[in-house]
């Protein structure tokens, strides 16, 4: 435990001291400048897994991990001979995932959490907040009515908090535009092409608008972006995704920081306090790098078979059931 | 001697004073506006802008009516049943249209298809689903738009359904596939921000009143400052499947200001859930 203190400490003092070796390049009017195509996909998720004993593991435990993803998404695709396992149709093949092929490495050493406050790397929920969270994600699962689905599927934002804030990787489109403009600092999120809009120095929405991705207003505190974040819908509660899910509320705050620490890194650190379902603010970290390409159109409510197939689908059990019954 | 040297150095040093007054006169009145403009000296087209024309409901010049859904009255035609209740709010307002020389110029099979699309407007408009706009509708709806720009970047975020543009600074090449808000490249015509794009698929529409394109649909913006408020903004649409010759839009943007200088969220997927999947609920309601 004393030396994972140590590495903590370590680590914490650490990055200050790598974002003053390097001098970000600038906006013409001065700010700091994050533009680009950037991903965070990596196979870290935000909570650390039993499995793992501490925030890093060695360079070869992280390979290890790393062949057993590709080994993963390999398989998806191998499929049985003949006919689907009945009740199975299956998801997407390999080639729709892209959720990140290496472990999350900071100062070079392997994560195996995104969360880093707690130690543990857990989710510090109440008991209570537990119950919520758990009960929020079976009314999802009872398919009664469109309002009551994920978020991801009904095509509203995209899946887990993948527009956040905080944005959190999911299965693919793992990939963010900056565009800044004096005042103003653009996120355009790929999945659902959702638009984070973040005012510098700005005024609260007045308390009754409540936009899906909340309400951003930013700063800079020297080369940091620093934006909070509040008045999220009432309807974004669970976070579902595979690798990185949580809970909030409306009146949940996250605080983000961006910071530029190399010419193919942002740091990226946040911090989420609710006391009405955690024991304790929690934060993470994670780094911003270029993507390999363009964002395309994610268009996603325009073709959207999968809704009115879920609530379909549910109608139809229910109506064997009725008749068998 | 002197006198009269001096008299014509003077005649000549007037004349040389009205010819640059002239010259700068001239050049006032060729560039009578100049806009602010990005590091590199290009106009800077940032802000939130918005049309305040009706182009939305008929980019074609039309006269007022009941409402965009009309079915026969006994006199006049009246509105359709399924938006009767919206009274005066479901009704159009006349409009002078903004389709150069009035008409679009349909080849005679897609002016059936119009017609067709105008007749069955509830079931057929993308609008009404909450359906990315396309362009050069997203200009024309009655939401406003948001320009980030700078010299590295030039980014369009459409208030109605969170439709976005990145606008690529370079010639990207053809669409690697066809989208809804298709591909967009930008060059510059002298102080004119030139946007051309391709790549559009054939299911958005130009306005309620039905009228549309194919997904060999190509068009070319022109974005001009030419005040502190306001962009003249035209676009020529050109589409062999559907139009005998390529044709013109033009109308003024205007920038909002002040506390209106936002655009606000209209995600709007969840405005058509009753509407599209109600249905199928455990317990449809009463319809």
């Amino acid at each position: 435990m004393t030396y994972f203190f140590k590495l903590l400490g370590f680590l914490v003092l650490a990055l200050p001291a790598v974002a003053e070796d390097y001098a970000a390049p600038r906006m013409p009017w001065g700010d700091p400048d994050l533009q680009g195509v950037w991903t965070h996909a990596y196979l870290t998720a935000l909570e650390r897994q039993a499995l793992f004993p501490s925030l890093t593991i060695s360079e070869d435990q992280a390979r290890n991990v790393e062949r057993m993803g590709a080994d993963l998404l390999a398989n998806i695709d191998k499929l049985p001979e003949g006919d689907l396992v009945k009740g199975d149709v299956g998801g997407y093949n390999s080639v729709w995932m892209d959720p990140g092929k290496k472990m999350l490495r900071i100062d070079g050493k392997a994560r195996t959490s995104l969360i880093i406050e707690p130690e543990n790397g857990r989710l510090p929920y109440t008991a209570e907040g537990g119950k919520k969270s758990r009960e929020v994600y079976m009314k999802a699962r009872a398919r009664n009515n469109p309002e009551q689905l994920m978020l991801g599927d009904r095509c509203m934002v995209g899946f887990g908090s993948t527009g956040g804030p905080p944005m959190l990787g999911v299965l693919y489109n793992n990939n963010y535009q900056f565009v800044q403009t004096p005042g103003y600092v653009m996120i355009l999120v790929e999945m659902n092409h959702s638009v984070r809009t973040i005012r510098l120095k700005g005024e609260r929405l007045p308390a009754d608008i409540k936009p899906w991705l909340g309400d951003s207003v930013g700063h800079w505190e020297g080369d940091t972006l620093v934006v909070e974040t509040t008045q999220f819908h009432p309807q974004k509660l669970f976070r579902a995704a595979i690798a990185h899910r949580f809970m909030s509320t409306t009146d949940t705050k996250v605080v983000e920081r961006f910071t530029r620490t190399g010419a193919a890194a942002i740091h990226y650190e946040y911090t989420v306090e609710d006391a009405s379902i955690y024991s304790q603010p929690w934060s993470a970290e994670t780094i911003f790098r270029p993507s390999e390409g363009p964002i395309y159109e994610y268009a996603c409510h325009e073709g959207n078979y999968s809704l009115p197939g879920i609530l379909g689908g549910q109608r139809e059990k229910e109506r064997i059931e009725k008749s068998e019954g | 001697m002197d006198e009269k040297r001096s008299s014509r150095r003077c005649i000549k040093a007037m004349s040389a004073l009205l010819a640059v007054c002239l010259v700068s006169l001239s050049a006032a009145a060729a560039e009578s506006y100049q806009p602010p403009r990005l590091a590199s000296g290009k106009p800077d087209f940032n802000g939130v802008w918005q049309v305040l024309n009706n182009a939305n409901y008929n980019i074609e010049p039309h006269g007022g009516q009941a409402a965009m859904a009309l079915r026969e009255g006994p006199v006049v035609p009246v509105p359709a049943k399924e938006v009767l209740a919206l009274g005066a709010v479901g009704a159009v307002p006349a409009g002078l249209g903004v389709v150069e020389g009035g008409k679009i110029p349909y080849q005679p099979a897609a002016l059936i298809q119009r017609d067709k699309n105008r007749q069955n407007w509830l079931t057929s408009d993308p609008e009404i689903k909450c359906y990315l706009p396309g362009i050069p509708r997203a200009t024309y709806m009655p939401h406003p738009f948001q320009i980030f720009h700078n010299d590295e970047a030039l980014f369009f975020s459409y208030q109605y359904a969170n439709a976005v543009r990145n606008i690529y600074l370079t010639d990207p090449g053809p669409a690697p596939i066809d989208s809804w808000m298709g591909l967009s490249w930008a060059s510059w015509d002298d102080d004119t921000l030139v946007i051309k794009s391709s790549g559009y698929n054939d299911r958005t529409w130009l306005d309620r009143a039905g009228n549309f394109h194919s997904d060999v649909l190509k068009v070319t913006e022109r974005f001009t400052r030419t005040s502190d408020h306001t962009i003249y903004y035209e676009a020529t649409l050109e589409d062999e499947k559907v139009y005998t010759k390529p044709w013109k839009i033009s109308m003024p943007l205007y920038k909002r200001v002040g506390a209106d200088d936002r655009i606000q969220q209209f995600n709007c997927v969840e405005y058509v859930e009753e509407l599209m999947y109600g249905h199928l609920r455990k317990t449809p309601l009463e319809k």
